[in-house]
């Protein structure tokens, strides 16, 4: 219980907690400009973490243990398509399906091969290093907030405005709006809209299992039990408050992160009780939401009283009809 | 003249809704000519250029393209046969630019990356060749109708259309709009490119086109020279018979006014005005038409007067009583009856059967319903009298809406309104000839038999 409340360690442990939600929330942007609602970021992003931790195990190299992760992420990502455009599946109960699903398999096979049930971690296992970037991390403060971090939140960053010159500036992502705005209307022009939506479902697998590894080998060294603890529902927030938009994604992302930072923060220099302040980071997301519904509604009254103060005015000039 | 395109037997029948659209039908169109094809709603005018553009597969028949057998399976390989289709409901991004539109699929780019500048600057050439000014730089929602068509006909033609099909076109257009588009048309076939106009306005046949095939029921009809085809000539080849163009009536002896319309104001989905100050009255034993292209208001305005929508300003009076506030049942409770434009998704509930659809505007009376629970005897009682009375053929009692075909639902949706009303707002939008006949024929009996009476028609 010591130490100021904001501090240079708060920025950049926020930004370290956001990492996850970012590529969470950008792989939810991916899909939602392609027409397609994924909320099942919560159980590729549980799939990712348990993935990479296991496969650094067997493997005994971090980064290989990562890259397997990616891969199955993608993979569920591809089932999920599958499964929604070859069945069509509803979208919203093949979410629940799959995130109640890795939740359960993540435990299930963490008994069966270690036999632990709660949680797992071996000494074998190498957490992702952290590295300075030269110059940058030499400037004071900034140095201190934007430097020092392991390769997935300097990933994360970059993703966001790869992501957004990719949706906004490239053919793939002018197809992927297209597709997601009117399907038809691509569709009539020869794009291949099953593989616009496959790809854009891939690709938030991938990213949402490295949001997860990050939890598992970059963050941390052990895996616990819904290690993802709601994070994915989260980043489906960050990804609506940021208007299905990268850079938004990447702002509103941070904000999420700096709740959590700012909720484990007040833990350590505050006597308030534990249980409340864990909830902080929800009572920002469900504030983000009311202000996204909020924001919509304002416009039209905004537009309704204008219009209303026009007719109080008599500024409307319109033909009556007669009788 | 070589034919650019030849249908032969085409046939095409759909299981879900066991309807035959296309039967046995032949088309030839020359190279170069404006071809019109005119049916009523339902004749499978649609359905035969759906397969032509590859998003129907024919279940018999063959297509010829330029003399040459070719199959369509889907859209990509019409567009690689040089056709192109303006939809009736446009296909179209809003949120991206015309020259976005224009392009998509056919984006100019380097490594996958797009050459935003050359991509409007292709858009504005195309434009400025076909003389069909636009600013490739627009956004599709911000653009009215007729413009956004326009972007709908370049994008075929910058996919190097020669036979460009345009399904009923001039539906959606103001008059203004409709002229400059004729034009393009003419314009377009001097060109050189084919043109297939899918419409049953016959006056715009008479304006545009070189010669018309007539579809009727799934059938070909017959193929003849605009020239030499007089428009109740096109008519009768369309319905079948002569045309009662015009209705044998009485002249109108309107009583007091019953409905009344006084300054109304109201606003459309997104809050901006759609009906401005608007006064009006009806008087008994009267109809009263209210015309305009859609999208002026009269949705909204119909929707305010049977209470679906809150009005800004203004009040309504029916029957001497203010019901600006009144809920919609209120309303019809006074008497009041709307049928909607859309009968199948407002006008009917068709997960449910005949009976239940007909009591929906009564089922609170006392025959109907014993503390709270329907009365299903009742209720069918009550159907079989309405299918003698109105003599609906093809309808049971208790048959399930969705399995009768849409002029019967049409009609069906009629009776629950016309039963126990004393006035009626209907639109007839984009009706055939006979149908708007029968529509007239039907106002006019329930209007010659007076108002306020439980039995009309």
């Amino acid at each position: 219980m010591e130490g100021d409340l904001f501090t240079v360690a708060l920025l950049s442990s926020g930004l370290r907690l956001a990492t996850p939600i970012i590529l969470a929330a950008l792989g939810g942007a991916f899909c939602a400009r392609a027409g397609v609602l994924n909320l099942a970021l919560e159980g590729k992003m549980l799939l990712g973490a348990f993935v990479a931790i296991v496969a650094t195990f067997y493997l005994g190299n971090t980064l290989a243990g990562i890259f397997v992760a990616v891969l199955l992420g993608g993979l569920l990502g591809y089932m999920f398509a599958f499964f929604y455009l070859k069945y069509e599946v509803n979208l919203i109960i093949l979410a629940l399906a799959i995130n109640l699903l890795i939740g359960e398999l993540t435990v299930y096979v963490m008994r069966v091969l270690f036999g632990n049930v709660g949680s797992w971690s071996d000494p074998s296992i190498q957490r992702l290093p952290d590295f300075e970037i030269p110059l940058l991390s030499s400037i004071p403060i900034v140095g201190d907030i934007l430097s020092g971090y392991n390769f997935i939140v300097y990933f994360s960053w970059l993703a966001c405005i790869v992501g957004y010159i990719v949706l906004f500036h490239s053919k793939f992502g002018r197809h992927i709006r297209a597709v997601g705005e009117n399907k038809q209307a691509a569709e009539t022009l020869g794009i291949n809209v099953r593989r616009v939506q496959v790809s854009a479902m891939v690709i938030a697998g991938m990213l949402c299992a490295l949001g997860g590894a990050f939890l598992s080998v970059g963050h941390l060294s052990l895996f616990t039990r819904n290690m993802s603890n709601g994070l994915g529902w989260v980043a489906v927030t960050a990804n609506i408050f940021g208007f299905q938009h990268p850079l938004g994604v990447l702002l509103t992302g941070y904000f999420f992160g700096l709740a959590e930072a700012f909720a484990v923060r007040i833990q350590n220099v505050t006597d308030l009780p534990p249980n409340l302040i864990q909830l902080l980071p929800q009572f920002a997301t469900l504030a983000a939401l009311i202000l996204v519904a909020l924001r919509e509604k304002a416009n039209l009254a905004l537009i309704r009283r204008r219009f209303r103060r026009q007719l109080a005015r008599g500024e409307m000039q319109t033909p009556v009809a007669g009788d | 003249m070589a034919n650019a395109v030849e249908l032969r037997n085409i046939t095409k029948y759909f299981p879900s809704s066991n309807v035959l659209a296309n039967n046995d039908v032949t088309l030839s169109i020359a190279e170069g000519e404006v071809h019109a094809l005119v049916g009523e709603n339902g004749a499978g005018k649609t359905t035969l250029m759906n397969i032509f553009y590859g998003l129907h597969q024919p279940d018999s028949g063959e297509i010829l393209v330029n003399g040459q057998p070719v199959e369509i399976h889907h859209p990509d390989d019409a567009i690689k046969l040089g056709i192109g289709m303006v939809h009736q409901h446009f296909k179209l991004v809003p949120s991206f630019t015309i020259a976005e539109n224009i392009m998509l699929g056919i984006e100019p780019n380097q490594y996958g990356m797009l050459k935003k500048k050359e991509e409007a600057e292709l858009v504005r050439q195309l434009a400025n060749d076909f003389g069909l000014p636009v600013d490739p730089y627009a956004r599709i929602r911000d653009l009215p109708v007729g413009m956004q068509q326009r972007v709908e006909i370049l994008k075929a033609l910058q996919r190097e259309a020669k036979i460009l099909i345009l399904d009923e076109p001039t539906a959606v257009l103001t008059p203004q709009e409709v002229k400059e588009l004729l034009a393009v048309v003419r314009n377009l076939a001097q060109r050189g490119r084919t043109i297939i106009f899918i419409t049953h306005k016959l006056v715009e046949v008479k304006d545009v086109a070189d010669r018309l095939s007539v579809m009727r029921g799934g059938k070909m009809i017959g193929t003849r020279s605009v020239a030499e085809t007089s428009i109740p000539d096109m008519a009768r080849m369309m319905v079948g018979r002569s045309v009662l163009l015009e209705l044998d009536k009485k002249p109108a002896t309107p009583g007091q006014v019953v409905f009344k319309a006084d300054n109304i104001t109201v606003t459309d989905a997104s809050g901006l005005p759609a009906v401005r100050h608007i006064s009006f009255s009806v008087r008994e034993g009267e109809i009263l038409g209210i015309a305009g292209v859609s999208g002026n208001g009269q949705t909204e305005l119909v929707e305010a007067i049977s209470g679906m929508r809150p009005v800004e300003g203004g009040t309504f009076t029916f029957v001497d009583k203010d019901i600006t506030r009144r809920s919609v049942g209120e309303r019809r409770k006074q008497g009041m009856a709307h049928i909607p434009e859309d009968r199948i998704k407002i006008g009917l509930n068709l997960e449910t059967n005949l009976d239940e659809n007909l009591v929906v505007n009564r089922y609170k009376l006392p025959e109907f319903n014993r503390l709270g629970f329907m009365i299903l005897s009742a209720m069918k009682r009550f159907a079989s009298f309405a299918v003698k009375q109105f003599s609906i053929a093809a309808a049971q009692p208790g048959e399930m809406i969705a399995t009768l075909s849409g002029g019967t639902c049409r009609r069906w949706c009629w009776r629950v309104s016309c039963l126990a009303s004393r006035s009626l707002s209907l639109p007839t939008s984009q009706r055939a000839v006979w149908m708007w006949a029968a529509l007239s024929l039907c106002i006019g009996r329930w209007w010659m038999c007076g108002t306020g009476r439980r039995r009309c028609c």
